[in-house]
């Protein structure tokens, strides 16, 4: 499955959604992770509160190619897209495994194939070091085999076609 | 000089954040006000108190590799704060997470940093912990702990007439000892942190965890994930299944 996840309040072209098998745009309407792990210990791979955002580990979970666009915030993703992610640590089960030498958990799903991470906005050079470093950090917790990180706005024709 | 320490964990209560902010607050000399990050509505009260506050503490759990999502718009709300008023905070950061290896929290450290710079704050450095909800687990044992040593005594009045048994004592003593030695990187690196916050020093960047060899970590972390998955029942709805979206 190949998943684009964007937070700018955009409409896509045809074009851009037929590349996609899902489509979702972070607007923010969610509330943010509380830490209770219950999407591990209660309910697994569900989010215990019941908005848009309660089955979303099993979407990123079930990607083979995901891509991201995200405005920059400081060398990490955006709140509404961050959101997402926090809420989606369901996609691994709280089994812990090593990868690479340290402790990371056992994924659900298996590996995915790639990230993309488009960066948009003002950025400077040392957050682009953290946004490298963020990009090997998220591969070697989702158990992604290729990761790009991209400092470019995939929407500065308007609609996206680069995506 | 004040010190505001923020608790940027969401939970409502019993945060190994809090926990360990409140640990470094022991060895902080000077005014302290503790305040709670957790909603929106927290915000406005927050800026406030941090307005005539010469240091800012910041202690947070880390999620996927970077802070909660809810601390974002906070830390834009802070910038803006600090360049209209033309703040020079000293910003110290603690961060934890589950897994046993602290150097985990490094890209978190680094957006606290490019934080302070767009926010023209100076970054003084953070503690990342490794482990640190164990911390707070054997804390909360501690406590049951005591509370057996109490039971044991009264019991011992009632059964034997002695009024201070020496054993239940002397294995709660036992249990302290154990939690300082698992707990002796965590109190030794954050006595050294709080150190540097009393002399306004900088601290740089300094990685610690639970003195554990981290195959026993991952023993008990699993462990104690399957005993709470029992309790919540989680382990009977499809522990480790691939389940499909509904919708």
């Amino acid at each position: 499955m190949k998943l684009l996840i964007y937070d700018r309040d955009i409409t896509l072209s045809d074009s851009v959604k037929e590349k996609y098998d899902r489509v979702i745009f972070a607007d923010g309407r969610y509330a943010p992770c509380q830490g209770c792990f219950k999407c591990w210990t209660k309910t697994p791979a569900t989010c215990v509160m019941k908005d848009s955002l309660h089955e979303m580990c099993r979407i990123i979970g079930l990607t083979d190619d995901l891509v991201i666009v995200t405005e920059n915030w400081y060398g990490g993703y955006s709140p509404v897209i961050k959101n997402i992610l926090d809420r989606s640590i369901g996609m691994s089960t709280p089994m812990s495994t090593y990868r690479h030498w340290q402790m990371h958990h056992v994924l659900r799903y298996g590996r995915y194939n790639s990230a993309r991470i488009y960066v948009t906005g003002d950025i400077s050079d040392k957050e682009k070091e953290t946004w490298k470093l963020m990009g090997q950090r998220n591969a070697l917790n989702w158990g992604v085999s290729d990761v790009e990180v991209i400092f470019s706005d995939p929407f500065s024709d308007g609609e996206g076609a680069d995506l | 000089m004040k010190t505001v320490f923020i608790d940027c964990s969401p939970k409502k209560r019993l945060s190994a954040s809090g926990f360990i902010m409140g640990l470094t607050e022991l060895f902080v000399l000077g005014k302290k006000k503790n305040e709670k990050l957790r909603t929106p509505a927290d915000h406005e009260r927050i800026l406030s108190e941090i307005s005539d506050a010469e240091t800012i503490v910041f202690s947070m759990p880390l999620y996927v590799d970077g802070v909660p999502s809810h601390l974002l718009p906070f830390l834009k709300k802070m910038e803006t704060f600090c360049r209209e008023h033309n703040k020079t905070f000293n910003v110290y950061v603690i961060a934890n997470n589950g897994f046993i290896e602290g150097k985990q929290n490094e890209p978190l450290m680094r957006i606290m940093e490019n934080f302070c710079d767009r926010s023209g704050i100076k970054w003084c450095g953070g503690l990342g912990i490794g482990g640190g909800v164990m911390m707070n687990v054997m804390r909360i044992l501690l406590v049951v702990f005591l509370g057996i040593a109490v039971l044991r005594t009264i019991l011992s009045l009632i059964n034997e007439g002695s009024f201070f048994p020496v054993r239940p004592w002397i294995v709660f003593g036992n249990q302290i000892l154990e939690v300082l030695a698992l707990g002796c990187g965590i109190i030794t690196f954050d006595i050294w942190f709080a150190n540097c916050i009393n002399r306004k020093k900088e601290y740089g960047k300094h990685y610690t965890r639970i003195m554990l060899p981290s195959f026993v970590f991952i023993i008990c972390a699993d462990l104690f994930f399957t005993i709470i998955s029992v309790f919540q029942g989680g382990i009977f709805r499809g522990w480790f299944s691939r389940k499909k979206p509904t919708e």
